[in-house]
């Protein structure tokens, strides 16, 4: 049995790639495409907010705020620019994963190679007698927690959270009804931005920022999505979940060969059960 | 997705005075920093010719750069640790490739689309995290030490690896036009337009009776045996092979490379994408701006993608050339279904 700590840094982790692949997935289940640049969003968000921090001075919880904001903006002009311009699923794919090198080399221009640090905004530790957590640690746990209950209250109790769920279910339907599908998509592809670039800055206190820190979590919330099945919002929750407990606890066996055994297990459920744990049949 | 037929577009002898002026290359220049990019250039076309292939089935693989490093380790491997000679360890990175590629797409192509993708940039991770930590047979981070392969004696005539890239150079032209040849025959045979319909229309291709499984596989292996070959070829050049030349980066770039080329042409868009590419990524990692190259070929993917959609690609505008400049056709119009 690994130690506590270990336990901790999974639970992390998990809230990391949960909130990153419910963004997938809510892009998904709407545009009916994935947004393989979602970790350079994450990156973006931890670089703004670092800069937001050490060069303008914001307080820390309003950049977080801002960084979404401004990352969800950026997220709306990737959705009109690039995506609707693109004919076909596939390309669309094609232009995102080339979406990737772009922002790892803007980043890489604009604010340079070498690892940053934020320092720690919530100094101090949580002592539980045999073992502690920062309070920045519990800071990432506290954020996930609201953005979920967040989510959950705008996706089931808004107006704008019912059009979303008609129109990932049957989008003619939906646009019969008179929803919009396409002010949705745009609002979706912003929160689903906004969300990933919030979970990179709340992470900027912990973890190094540089320019190509988005690919670990893209990878890991990816197939965090498939085990959970894709365009099931619930699946990308347990997914992530499931996927940041194991990468830590098995990283404590295997250290480097734990991300192997992990795309073995992801092969493994693809083969038994191809539509994940908690998705509808394939089409 | 349109095909552009050629043959009926670009006079064959155009293409062989193309052909011809390669062929001379060596003649006008013996530049070592000029040939050996030509050289790796070569080397990417032969993956990114079968990236195409795969694509063409309407899957798109991000693991080549896997089929790359265990076409490249086996061939070291072999040459390096069991002291096997130049050759069998070069067809047998080749089969151990497409083997691997073979079991994999067999398993994989099942699901394929998203689930694909997925996978196979989750195969090339795999490959990359065991050649950095199989420290006793990869030698991990600091990698494997290949010689060249040996001269080839023809009656008087040696032809010397060691000396110059020149020989390099044509075994390059060689194993591009064997690819070639073979992807080629493929694009125009009833496997190619099969291809075509699993990538166009699934279920109606599958209530045609044709077995997508078995086109996806194929596409896969053959993409996979080529690919090996050519990480065998890239890592006896390089003369060292270690993790870092394989990865998620190299993946996309393969990626890119034939979408800027464009897949209507199984042959003429690899090889205008990745030489253009190549060229232009070589110039801009003398540049001292670093970034600057990821920056741009992200950007020039999308302009094409926008401006040339559905993977037409430059090679488009080289059969449009023919047509509208040099034959004065009317518009190309091909019957593009809906999708």
């Amino acid at each position: 049995m690994p130690p506590v700590g270990i336990w901790i840094d999974g639970l992390i982790q998990s809230c990391i790639y949960m909130t990153m692949a419910f963004g997938m997935v809510l892009v998904f289940s709407i545009l009916g495409i994935l947004n393989w640049a979602h970790g350079q969003f994450y990156m973006l968000g931890a670089f703004v907010v670092y800069y937001a921090v050490t060069a303008a001075g914001i307080p820390f919880p309003i950049s977080i705020l801002l960084t979404g904001l401004l990352i969800a903006g950026l997220g709306i002009m990737v959705k009109k620019f690039v995506i609707d311009r693109v004919q076909g699923v596939l390309y669309v794919g094609v232009a995102t994963i080339s979406l990737i090198f772009f922002f790892e080399g803007a980043a890489n221009m604009i604010f340079g190679m070498e690892d940053r640090g934020l320092s720690m905004v919530l100094s101090g530790v949580l002592d539980l007698g045999s073992f502690s957590v920062s309070y920045q640690k519990m800071a990432v746990l506290v954020f996930t927690l609201v953005v979920m209950i967040a989510m959950y209250i705008v996706l089931n109790r808004t107006k704008v959270g019912l059009a979303i769920r008609a129109a990932a279910q049957e989008p003619t339907a939906a646009s019969l009804y008179g929803i919009s599908v396409e002010r949705l998509s745009l609002i979706v592809m912003g929160i689903g931005c906004a969300l990933a670039a919030m979970a990179g800055s709340i992470m900027a206190p912990i973890y190094p920022i540089n320019p190509f820190m988005g690919g670990i979590p893209m990878i890991m919330s990816l197939l965090a999505i498939v085990i959970g099945g894709i365009g099931s919002l619930t699946g990308a929750i347990v997914g992530g979940l499931i996927l940041g407990f194991l990468n830590s606890v098995i990283a404590y066996y295997l250290s480097y060969f734990s991300e192997v055994v992990l795309f073995l297990l992801v092969i493994v459920i693809l083969l038994v059960r191809p539509q994940g744990l908690f998705g509808a049949a394939l089409k | 997705m349109r095909f552009i037929d050629y043959k009926n577009v670009v006079p064959k002898t155009v293409i062989g005075l193309l052909v011809f002026l390669i062929l001379l290359i060596p003649v006008f220049t013996t530049n070592v920093a000029t040939l050996s990019m030509l050289i790796l250039s070569g080397i990417w076309t032969v993956a990114v010719m079968g990236f195409t292939l795969v694509l063409r089935t309407g899957q798109f693989s991000l693991g080549q750069s896997a089929f790359l490093a265990i076409g490249g380790y086996t061939s070291a491997i072999f040459t390096v640790k069991l002291g096997w000679p130049f050759w069998p360890s070069f067809f047998l990175a080749g089969m151990a490739s497409g083997i691997v590629s073979l079991l994999v797409g067999m398993v994989v192509l099942r699901v394929g689309n998203i689930y694909f993708s997925i996978i196979t940039l989750a195969l090339g991770e795999i490959v990359r995290i065991i050649a950095q930590q199989w420290e006793p047979v990869t030698r991990g981070t600091r990698g494997l030490i290949l010689s060249p392969p040996p001269p080839i004696i023809l009656g008087g005539f040696k032809i010397n690896f060691e000396a110059s890239p020149v020989p390099y150079f044509y075994f390059t032209l060689c194993l591009i036009a064997v690819t070639a040849l073979i992807l080629w025959q493929i694009g125009q045979s009833r496997l190619g337009r099969a291809f075509a319909g699993v990538a166009l229309n699934p279920v109606l291709a599958e209530h045609q009776g044709m077995h997508l499984m078995k086109y996806r596989v194929i596409a896969f292996t053959v993409a996979g045996v080529f690919t090996g070959l050519a990480g065998s070829l890239y890592a006896h050049f390089l003369t060292v092979i270690t993790p870092y030349v394989f990865g998620l980066w190299q993946s996309i770039q393969i990626m890119i490379m034939s979408i800027v080329g464009g897949i209507s042409s199984l042959v003429g868009g690899p090889i205008i994408g990745t030489i253009l590419l190549y060229t232009l990524g070589d110039y801009l990692t003398r540049v001292k701006t670093f970034g600057i190259q990821p920056l741009l070929f992200g950007a020039i993917v999308v302009m094409v993608l926008i401006f040339l959609p559905k993977g037409t690609g430059l090679v488009d505008l080289w059969g449009r050339f023919w047509t509208k400049v040099v034959w004065r056709e009317e518009e190309y119009e091909p019957d593009t279904p809906d999708d």
